[in-house]
């Protein structure tokens, strides 16, 4: 069956292996627009879940008399999402230090001049705004890749914690403390909690290998890892604070 | 439209992060916001790729400042045998999604020519 037959088919009978299919034979434009998007402070695997996510969305309103391709049609549609993912999606701690705060502060910023005046701030007024050269700022937006503060922290908490080998203006001090508040924010979180926590960040799995060992599906994964954050985050500000 | 740079380069996988760093300064120049220029970005990383699917051995990208930035890619150099490249379609509707203005020029019945604009 070609693409019209298989869209008019699932249309006339609602089967959802069809439009299973539909979705598999158009997996790989999710995956090629997810790539696209890599180095903006998203990892590829959480970027080609929201592109596959708007696919399957996208199949559903798709009508194949128009007289458009599909991947014409999808297209637009994974891009909106993926941007739409960007733009609510926050992380909770990056690397270096000092360029996640400059991310942060530049987004924070940019967002107050856009409420005040109804236009963002070119990178040049923003670097100015925040006392930093232009490419220092634009040097920070570049920086890609994004570690958690759990990266390297396991079950028995032996292994180093990032900021043990990423000093940020090389204070031991400051580190030692920050690794122990990591320690003891982790030890609050459950036995099944703390597995995934090794998988994702100590081993680097990705969430589909880390469903897979788990026994549980992708979107799981997903869910309680964003759960884990919100949890280490309060866990953090509870132990920082005392 | 004040000419911010001209940049002259054979296409090749290996000079797009070379291309992409360049127009993040230029749309720097241009004051457009850190958004705007991650599209950019893409939409020109998609215009080379469509062009080196064409066969042009080199490109000739054009940066004007005008109300923000305006970007003209011109296919260049000798021609090699163009190939089929199914994901150019996607390519084109990724132009399409992340800028409104994009237009083409042909040459000779072959695309030789993407410009785009992303406004301030």
């Amino acid at each position: 069956m070609d693409e019209d037959e298989l869209f008019r088919a699932y249309r006339r009978t609602g089967d959802q292996a069809l439009r299973n299919e539909i979705v598999e034979r158009n997996l790989h434009i999710a995956s090629i627009l997810a790539k696209k998007f890599v180095g903006r402070g998203v990892e590829y695997d959480d970027l080609f879940q929201v592109a596959s996510l708007a696919l399957i969305k996208g199949v559903e309103r798709f009508e194949p008399d128009k007289g458009l391709k599909f991947s014409t049609f999808i297209t637009p549609t994974i891009t909106g999402e993926i941007k739409n993912y960007f733009r609510d999606r926050s992380r909770l701690v990056h690397l270096p230090r000092k360029v996640s705060e400059l991310r942060a502060l530049a987004r924070k910023e940019a967002e107050e001049e856009l409420t005040r005046t109804g236009k963002k701030p070119s990178a040049a007024q923003l670097a100015a705004r925040l006392g930093v050269t232009e490419e220092e700022l634009l040097r920070a937006e570049e920086a890609g890749s994004v570690v958690s503060l759990d990266r390297t922290v396991d079950d028995d908490s032996e292994n180093m914690s990032f900021y043990d080998v990423l000093a940020s203006g090389g204070d031991a001090y400051e580190n030692l403390e920050n690794r122990d508040a990591v320690i003891s924010a982790l030890k609050e979180l459950s036995g099944q909690e703390r597995a995934v926590v090794n998988f994702r960040f100590g081993q680097e799995l990705s969430q589909a290998e880390t469903a897979k060992r788990m026994g549980v599906s992708q979107m799981y994964i997903s869910r309680m890892e964003r759960k884990i954050l919100e949890k280490l985050r309060e866990n953090l500000k509870k132990s920082m604070a005392e | 439209m004040r000419t911010l740079l001209e940049l002259t380069m054979p296409l090749e996988s290996g000079l797009m992060t070379t291309a992409r760093l360049a127009t993040g300064g230029v749309c720097s120049l241009a004051g457009l916001d850190l958004d705007t220029s991650e599209d950019c970005k893409v939409c020109l990383t998609e215009s080379l790729l469509l062009l080196m699917h064409r066969g042009f051995s080199a490109v000739r990208v054009r940066f004007f400042e005008d109300e923000g930035l305006l970007v003209r890619a011109a296919g260049t150099g000798e021609i090699r045998e163009a190939g089929e490249y199914p994901e150019d379609e996607i390519s084109f509707a990724l132009l399409g999604a992340l800028n409104g203005s994009v237009t083409t020029a042909k040459k000779g019945g072959k695309l030789a020519e993407i410009s785009f604009r992303f406004a301030k």
